[in-house]
């Protein structure tokens, strides 16, 4: 109840906000439809774009020189894998190019008039590629359905410009319900996907399967029982990452069942937090968890709070409240940075049994020399099924190891095909590997 | 009803961002870009909650008198003279010498040094850590301490001047061997995340949700 | 307790006593071992002493003030690399105090006092260039000086303001900020951090997103930099290069392997490294601030060697080899 008056105004004022954004949308859709801003297209040709390539000429009278050869027919073709904002333009260089500085690309909605409406939208070297993607300056976006026209003039070294024939484009800019350059992604992804789940499937069915004892994890009963015994309280850092980090909600997956825990033992907590998301669903999580261990009561407002979201100032505060508070118990479970051994060794300073975790390789060496026990990388997730033994959390872990065995397979593959390669003077490794690989894609 | 909403809304949500991935349709790339506009906001409003909590935590020991409780005050005090003080002396922070602002020396002159000591501390601790850690008690440990004297001297000066080749084995080991440990792990991490993403869209793990039940 | 024992047990504030005289005294004596530079640091030179005033990069400061010390020698000679070569530089961070960071290293490199510095230009002083359509980087120079205006004698160089850089600082959830610059800068930054119009900037004119932008380097104190490869690097090929504290350097060769960072400046060690190729390539005169870092860290690794030889020696002849368990020294 405490914080929940801040929900309601927050709220509205979120609700306001999206309907004054849907508003603006509406608006801008509407004025775009109605006005192509034909001044400031005309202002921005002329403008400081345009300066880029042409040589300063200030003060010097301009004469016109001799007619140059003009850039032929243009091509203009549908780009693929997007979302129809993007055309892809080609055209044919003058056959004579003498005395061509550059090529500039103009652009205007087929049916417009008026030189007002071209908008200079590609400016390229007289050596640079004919071909380019044209959609990618923000200032003129391509709108899908919209069928332009295009235009090249060959630019002389005094800035004038000799114009080729327009064309209306041979193609309409039109998005894609399918990028078939993430192909291999979806074939990985989704065999991945099915093996996790034909795991929950079979565990759900009642398959018993074998989990690898992990220390860390059955040390967390005994630590805390330790804090009960000693009358200290036990410290609890969810990592220094925000909610959407997989190792911050693996650790408040464990803090739930640590707090029930704690609950049931009547010993005291303290969950510092570095997010503001991650502190509210921690204290989320705290809270449930004595309702669920029958303490309601026993739940402090106190014992779950946010400290600052510096990452440094955040360490010189959990430092100094296991300096003044002494817990008995540390864990630090979750993603850690720079801090990790700074707050490790001052919990071991303090004589706490720690407990750490995180999938932030180059932290594991700190918590290793420091720690009592540390759960390595995906331990930390798996720390769920472990502490909740469901089926469904076992048969996951189970699912990730098949996945692991296939990425093992193609190791041992590449491997010996690598050999094979260095002994017979052959490329099937390249081969694979350009099977497999996913190239940049938008 | 307090869970099954977010649930499916988790469930709908994370879908929705799994197969806009395949999608690059203006109206797919329209629902990416709300969510891309909207996630700053809430960012900005969850801040609100976590100043809240900040301050009920130290206002309940001021009011309860509690053990150092006057050092609370150090906590409240800049927390919200430093935002008032950036609207009052609106200053670029990048203002220098010829631009002084009261923000401006707090942050350059109490926060930047406070900081830089947090982490130059990390020098003391890591010396400790390693007096304590480092000892050949079996073949693999000494592999390891070994392998940690070549890296930190292949890492310095020093090891140029003891021979040409030292860094080279340094780096040798930081892109060889200790890539491939790594590597190991972060392809178990990968998976790690994989599962516990799709236990949470589809709501197999809900505990993050606030409760250690079911 | 014998001498052994003790020697395991040592309180630990000796060693961190020792530390810190170890760490004063190179400061005091300026030693300068030689730097020898490596290959992920060499890429990062050569590919932005390739670039020229038709190009630009990012700077991001994607620290806190923490690692400071390691990550800003980076920033700067990353940035005095671009100042000298005209190469045009848009200046971020990550987080809040990142943003102060920026704004420390743009005013360290432009300030009279910094040895090498460059003499800046805020963008309103050269408004009247402007307006009369000079944008042009040689031309704008000469436009300036013709004004009467004269390069101090120490001074390297003159730095416009919207034209060789721009100081746009932090925005909230950065990554989601670059992924929006893939589209366009100006939709995420309207206004610079001295609130100058970024649409009447000659730097964003010619580089509207980061499509347009040849290089990003981020300097960094966590995994912040890796957002600027699954935004930058994986969304449109934007080339990436990592400046990373020492401590989380190993986490990033991965990257370099793959191809996907052009490479690394790892701790002090990486920005000392660049500070001594500025210097072989005549772009400054001096090594800066890292290299000098470099005595220290060299004075420290010795002395973290020498207490872990101790330690072990203590260990042997304690005979606590064959003890099965031994609680270290709290």
């Amino acid at each position: 109840m405490r914080k929940d008056w801040i929900g309601i105004p927050a709220l509205g004022i979120l609700l306001l906000l999206a309907s004054f954004a849907a508003a603006q949308d509406a608006v801008e859709e509407m004025t775009q439809d109605a006005d192509p801003r034909p001044g400031e297209m005309m202002e921005d040709t002329a403008g400081v774009e345009g300066t880029q390539l042409q040589p300063a000429v200030e003060g010097v009278p301009e004469e016109p020189g001799p007619a140059l050869d003009v850039p032929g027919a243009i091509t203009v073709e549908d780009k693929d894998n997007d979302a129809g904002d993007q055309l892809v333009v080609c055209f044919e260089p003058p056959a004579d190019t003498s005395g061509v500085f550059a090529y500039n690309v103009y652009r205007r909605k087929a049916g417009e008039t008026g030189e007002v409406s071209w908008n200079l939208v590609k400016i390229i070297p007289v050596l640079g590629p004919t071909l380019f993607i044209d959609g990618y300056d923000p200032e003129y976006p391509i709108e899908p359905g919209t069928r332009y026209e295009y235009r090249v003039a060959s630019v002389s070294l005094e800035g004038e410009e000799y114009f080729g024939e327009p064309q209306v484009a041979q193609a309409v800019p039109a998005g894609e319900l399918y990028h078939t350059g993430k192909t291999k992604v979806l074939i990985a992804g989704g065999l991945f996907i099915f093996l996790i789940f034909y795991y929950f499937g079979k565990a759900q069915r009642g398959r018993q399967m074998y989990l690898r004892p992990i220390a860390g994890i059955e040390a967390i009963d005994e630590a805390i029982g330790r804090a009960t015994e000693m009358g200290k309280p036990v410290l609890y850092v969810p990592g220094l990452s925000t909610i959407s980090d997989v190792a911050t909600i693996a650790s408040l997956t464990i803090l739930g069942r640590v707090a029930k825990k704690v609950a049931q033992y009547q010993t005291p907590l303290m969950v510092p937090n570095r997010d503001p998301i991650v502190y509210t669903v921690a204290d989320e999580a705290v809270k449930q968890a004595y309702l669920e261990a029958g303490r309601p009561d026993a739940f402090d407002p106190d014992s779950v709070f946010f400290l600052t979201d510096s990452q440094f100032a955040f360490v010189a505060g959990v430092n100094g409240i296991m300096m003044r508070e002494k817990p008995a118990t540390n864990f630090y479970l979750g993603m850690f940075w720079a801090e990790s051994l700074l707050l490790a060794e001052t919990g071991s300073l303090t004589g706490a049994i720690q407990i750490a975790g995180t999938d932030a390789v180059t932290q594991l060496p700190f918590f290793i020399t420091t720690c009592d026990y540390t759960l390595i990388g995906e331990e930390l997730y798996a720390a769920s099924a472990y502490l909740g033994r469901e089926p469904k959390q076992i048969g996951a872990v189970k699912g990730q190891d098949a996945c692991k065995g296939i990425i093992m397979a193609f190791i041992t593959i590449a491997f010996v095909l690598s050999i094979l390669d260095m002994v017979a003077d052959t490329e099937t490794l390249e081969w694979v590997r350009r099977i497999v690989t996913v190239p940049i894609v938008d | 009803m307090k869970r099954t909403v977010p649930l499916m809304i988790v469930m709908v949500g994370g879908i929705l961002m799994m197969v806009q991935y395949f999608i690059p349709h203006q109206y797919s790339q329209a629902v990416f870009d709300s969510y891309v506009s909207w996630a700053p906001i809430i960012a900005a409003f969850a801040l609100i909650l976590g100043v809240g909590s900040l301050t009920r935590v130290h206002a309940h020991k001021i009011r309860r008198k509690a053990e150092n409780w006057q050092y609370s005050w150090a906590v409240l005090i800049p927390l919200y003279a430093m935002p008032v003080l950036a609207h009052i002396w609106p200053v670029s922070l990048s203002g220098g010498m010829d631009e002084p602002s009261i923000f401006h020396f707090l942050f350059m002159h109490i926060q930047v040094p406070i900081q830089a000591t947090m982490f130059s501390m990390l020098a003391f601790y890591i010396a400790s850590a390693a007096f304590r850690a480092f000892r050949a008690k079996s073949a693999l440990a000494t592999v390891l301490l070994l392998a940690a004297v070549i890296v930190m001297l292949g890492q310095v000066p020093i090891g140029d001047l003891i021979a040409k080749w030292f860094p080279q084995i340094g780096l040798w080991i930081l892109r060889y061997p200790n890539l491939a440990a790594k590597r190991a792990i972060m392809l178990g991490v990968g998976f790690g995340i994989l599962a516990t993403n799709l236990k949470i869209i589809f709501g197999v793990e809900r505990n993050w949700l606030g409760g250690a039940g079911k | 307790m014998n001498i052994w024992e003790r020697m395991l047990n040592i309180d630990r504030r000796w060693i961190f006593l020792s530390i810190g005289v170890v760490s004063i005294i190179p400061f005091l004596t300026k030693i300068g071992l030689p730097v020898s530079t490596t290959e992920e640091v060499e890429d990062i030179f050569t590919y932005i002493d390739s670039l020229g005033k038709e190009n630009a990069i990012f700077i991001s400061f994607d620290f806190d003030p923490g690692t400071q010390a390691e990550n800003m020698p980076m920033g700067v000679a990353v940035m005095r690399h671009a100042f000298h070569n005209h190469v045009p530089v848009f200046l971020t961070a990550y987080t809040p105090l990142g943003h102060g960071m920026a704004g420390g290293a743009l005013d360290y490199v432009t300030r009279p006092s910094t040895p090498g510095y460059y003499t800046s230009v805020d963008f309103d002083e050269w408004a009247d260039i402007r307006n009369a359509g000079i944008t042009d980087r040689d031309e704008l120079e000469a436009a300036w000086e013709e004004a009467g205006n004269v390069l101090p004698d120490d001074s390297h160089g003159w730095v416009f303001e919207g034209r060789d850089f721009v100081y746009l600082g932090y925005a909230p959830l950065f990554h989601l900020v670059i992924l929006g610059m893939t589209s366009s800068i100006e939709t995420q930054y309207p206004s610079d951090a001295h609130d100058n119009p970024l649409s009447e900037m000659p730097i964003l004119r010619e580089h509207k997103s980061l499509r347009e932008v040849d290089l990003a380097v981020t300097t960094s104190g966590s995994s912040a930099c890796t957002a600027w490869v699954i935004y930058g690097r994986e969304k449109i090929g934007l080339p990436v290069a990592f400046g990373v504290t020492a401590v989380s350097a190993t986490d990033y060769y991965p990257y370099i392997q793959s191809g996907q960072i052009i490479g690394q400046m790892g701790g002090l060690r990486g920005a000392a490294e660049y500070e001594v190729l500025l210097q072989q390539n005549g772009i400054t005169e001096t090594t800066d601030k890292a290299f000098t870092g470099m005595d220290v860290q060299s004075a420290d690794h010795l002395l973290i060697i020498f207490f872990i030889i101790m330690g072990n020696i203590a260990y042997f002849m304690g005979g606590f080899h064959r003890k099965k368990q031994l609680k270290g020294g709290r």
